[in-house]
């Protein structure tokens, strides 16, 4: 058939077109097959948590910046416009990063963004020391090994539900990685293998580490601070030195990134020597943030047993 | 000093006169107003002390259950916390593999609290053991391996058979003061077991109770075994701003 030169070039316009929709088509297909997720979260263990569940899978979005303090943060408006991109945010939820709710609020997600409570299925534990005889939830779950697996696992599972196809992967991701944390606890475990731990008394500043304290069966005999963030009172402080006398305790524990005001009066009032953990609540996010401070702590914590048993 | 005149009213109430009333221009509204607007205060004041979010308590336990955040001791508390991500990890490896994490593998994997390290150690050297599903009245035995006494009656088998999908770690013989005995119940989906796919934790007030042989939830209550209730993380966010997560 021969195609006049006046119908040639609509020919050619029509045979581009047919080609090019479907090839538009596809694209669209595949880049929304390939969009990653953007998993925001609050605090710096959780950074590690989430990059180590989904790897090259998805995005891991800090709320807030890597320096910030999150026991007083003030939300900034940087920090409203990334949570305006989240698919999801993964926070503490008791009592450890209560500004997130008023940066979802004020970034208008409050009705929409999907909150992952990494604590949802951890069972929780009382502050240590004396709190006047009440019972105040600890919210430093995330200072531990067991309940860090247990939120690694919470974390998994909520993110496979959002995102099914990725959910094996997840899984299986979260396992390893509760393995490598594991492994770390285990190694420090052998050289506490050998000690008399049942004579153990510690006291410490800031009431962030009965976790890890459990994990090891040692008890916490007083916390200086009387509420977290509170720093105690002249009378508070006078009964604490009394307990710590009392209870024949040889190691206070302080935090790293914390001022040490707190913690030297009370060292020349009763004779306990200092050592310092972290809140890994600070400094660059990174995947292995999480282990690499935790590895530090379980050395102190291993020094400090040490130290006691002399 | 000359006095000033007195007016109308000022004469009438000197010559003993009642004085005339003046009525508000409004017809005494202004009463009927105040009346009302006091009513939509307290009203108002009603209404919000009736519909106000309130804060939940934390779930409070049954008669037949204890709560992890104040009823068990540190040592128990510090075997529960452990016990549950490790129901996690074998559900899962379930899942994946359609077996159970033997007590040589949890060696193997460091998993506590069977992994015996210092935890195991210094939280009472509790002797575990695993119950596969099919095989609980077999391993009916004491932790010094006797064989449970009695013959079982057939209704006692019967349930028995009900509960059989369920692969328990059971764990005895804690050697610490006023630690309980443990047992880990994973129910198991293929034998339509009520809790498939779900751990659930129990401790009895004696460390070295008796395998339990059934493991269904009234024959446990009935042999003084207590569910244990975490005070996880949900209940607390509950607790406090009276929604779930």
């Amino acid at each position: 058939m021969i195609v006049s030169e006046r119908l040639r070039p609509r020919l050619r316009a029509c045979l581009a077109l047919l080609v090019l929709i479907p090839a538009l088509a596809l694209v669209g297909h595949a880049q929304a097959a390939t969009k990653k997720l953007k998993i925001g979260v609050t605090l710096h263990p959780y950074y590690s948590f989430v990059a180590n569940i989904v790897g090259d899978r998805a995005e891991v979005v800090p709320l807030i910046p890597g320096e910030a303090n999150p026991h007083n943060y003030q939300p900034q408006p940087a920090d409203i416009t990334r949570a305006m991109t989240l698919d999801a945010l993964v926070v503490n939820g008791i009592g450890h990063d209560e500004w997130a709710g008023s940066i979802v609020k004020a970034a208008g997600r409050g009705a929409n963004l999907p909150i992952i409570q990494a604590n949802a299925s951890v069972a929780l534990i009382p502050i240590g020391g004396d709190q006047s005889g009440a019972k105040v939830v600890n919210p430093h779950t995330f200072v531990s090994t067991t309940a860090a697996i247990q939120q690694v696992f919470e974390i998994a599972r909520r993110l496979g539900e959002l995102d099914p196809d990725n959910a094996a992967t997840y899984r299986r991701n979260a396992m390893a990685y509760a393995g490598r944390i594991r492994a770390l606890r285990a190694r420090f475990m052998s050289r506490f293998a050998e000690l008399d731990l049942t004579t153990f008394r510690c006291a410490t500043t800031h009431a962030g580490y009965d976790y890890l304290m459990q994990e090891f069966g040692l008890f916490v005999s007083a916390v200086i601070e009387p509420r977290h963030g509170v720093a105690p009172t002249a009378r508070q402080l006078a009964n604490t030195i009394e307990a710590i006398k009392k209870a024949q305790v040889r190691v206070l524990f302080a935090e790293k990134t914390f001022s040490l005001d707190l913690a030297k009066p009370i060292e020349a009032a009763t004779g306990v020597k200092v050592f310092t953990l972290s809140h890994i609540t600070g400094g660059t996010y990174s995947a292995d943030e999480f282990e690499i401070a935790m590895a530090e702590n379980l050395e102190t914590l291993a020094a400090a047993v040490e130290y006691s048993q002399r | 000093m000359a006095s000033q005149p007195m007016n109308d009213l000022d004469a009438d109430l000197s010559a003993g006169k009642p004085g005339q009333v003046v009525r508000p221009a409004s017809g005494r509204w202004e009463s009927a107003a105040m009346v009302l607007l006091t009513l939509g205060v307290i009203a108002c004041l009603a209404g919000y002390l009736l519909l106000r979010p309130r804060e939940v308590d934390p779930p409070a336990a049954l008669s037949w259950q204890v709560r992890s955040f104040d009823g068990l001791n540190a040592v128990d508390q510090a075997i529960h916390s452990a016990l549950l991500p490790a129901g996690e990890e074998i559900i899962w490896n379930n899942n994946d593999t359609g077996g159970w994490i033997t007590l040589e593998q949890a060696q193997k994997i460091v998993l506590p609290p069977f992994y015996r390290d210092a935890f195991w150690k210094s939280n009472g050297e509790v002797h575990w053991q695993l119950i596969l599903p099919g095989s609980h009245q077999a391993h009916a035995r004491t932790p010094d391996g006797e064989a449970a006494s009695a013959a079982q009656s057939p209704s006692q088998v019967s349930q028995a058979t009900q509960g059989q999908g369920a692969a328990v770690y059971y764990g005895s013989g804690g050697q610490l003061p006023g630690q309980s005995a443990y047992l880990l119940v994973i129910g198991h989906a293929h034998a339509g077991v009520m809790w498939a796919n779900q751990a659930t934790i129990w401790v009895h007030r004696d460390p070295n109770a008796p395998y339990p042989g059934i493991v269904k939830p009234e024959a446990l209550v009935s042999k003084g075994w207590r569910q244990v209730i975490a005070y996880d993380g949900a209940s607390e966010i509950e607790r406090v701003k009276g929604t779930q997560p």
